[in-house]
């Protein structure tokens, strides 16, 4: 029944023990301790680490899906002709870096395209 | 479509912070570290019985913590910051046991790098400390060594809980264990240390 109690004591006497020796660290130590805290908060001031492939995986992720999606639905019924299936190396393509402009405005080039076949209707 | 991707990308970025917002990052972070650094040294130093090593281990793990958890809400940088401490030790002792097969290899031995010499440790009374002054330090030093004679996780477990005084769930996170890991560990711990140095040490 006093086992726990003896822990409880046992463990405030080695806190004891413990605080008056982190009160005796030497000027040494507490130097060191202060440089590396200033070289630990230069870090703040730093421009935190960035991932520029990280940071569009999920971007291009939702526009290539987007895309496969317009294709797929818009395909074969509106143009009215033989609709070929996107193939990998069409997302390939599309994935690398200079298609990412085009993907942010895949919205305009879809109206685009649209008003084209709209026009060429009329004309016809 | 378009907006959504955008708002995801830029919510996937860690926002930059303003420069009122570091200042005042900075000042809570230097504050904390002023709070923990000196505790977190002894128990580094504990653990690995050297203290430039100590030194470096607890610049590493302030570094880290400044620069991958700055942004997290402070509560939760105290068992992080062990988390990372502790990491930096584990990763001490591999080096160490790497460190020694080599040297074991090429015949040279390190036994006199291994022994832990208490005498040559303890801080020098020259004669000037009072008697219970040179108690206490006997005693701390009887119980530096028997902690680090214990089996690492209890280790762990009884430097957080009692030395910097965590919760159980904070050690836990500190540790990277459940619960009651840390419970079993903090039990065991305490059991054999007070085997170890006796009712009388108290």
């Amino acid at each position: 029944m006093n086992e726990p109690r003896n822990d409880e004591q046992f463990a405030e006497r080695a806190k004891t023990l413990f605080d008056n020796s982190v009160d005796k660290l030497d000027a040494a130590a507490l130097s060191r301790l202060n440089k590396s805290r200033h070289a630990a908060l230069e870090q703040l001031k730093q421009s935190p680490p960035r991932s520029p492939s990280i940071v569009w995986i999920p971007a291009t992720g939702i526009a290539t899906a987007a895309l496969v999606a317009l294709i797929v639905l818009r395909g074969p019924a509106d143009v009215g002709m033989p609709f070929e299936a996107p193939v990998a190396s069409d997302f390939e393509i599309l994935l690398e870096a200079d298609s990412l402009e085009m993907l942010e405005e895949l919205e305009f080039y879809s109206w685009l395209e649209l008003a084209e076949l709209e026009v060429d209707n009329n004309v016809g | 479509m378009n907006a959504a991707a955008s708002a995801f990308a830029v919510s996937w970025i860690r926002e930059p912070m303003t420069g009122a917002v570091t200042l005042q990052r900075e000042r809570q972070l230097n504050r904390f570290f002023a709070e923990v650094e000196r505790r977190a040294l002894r128990i580094a130093e504990i653990s690995v019985r050297d203290r430039d090593e100590a030194l470096d281990l607890v610049q590493e793990a302030m570094i880290k913590l400044a620069h991958k958890y700055a942004g997290k809400p402070a509560d939760e940088w105290t068992p992080l910051f062990y988390r990372i401490l502790q990491n930096g030790v584990r990763d001490w002792h591999r080096r160490q046991k790497v460190r020694n097969r080599v040297m074991v290899w090429f015949d040279k031995s390190t036994k006199d790098d291994e022994y832990y010499d208490v005498t040559a440790h303890a801080q020098d009374p020259a004669g000037r400390s009072p008697d219970e002054e040179l108690q206490t330090a006997e005693a701390m030093q009887r119980l530096e060594v028997a902690i680090g004679e214990l089996p690492a996780r209890q280790r762990e477990a009884f430097m957080l809980r009692t030395f910097e005084g965590l919760d159980v769930a904070g050690t836990a996170t500190a540790m990277g264990c459940s619960q009651g890991s840390v419970k079993t560990h903090y039990s065991r711990a305490v059991h054999t240390l007070r085997e170890q140095l006796g009712d009388h040490w108290q």
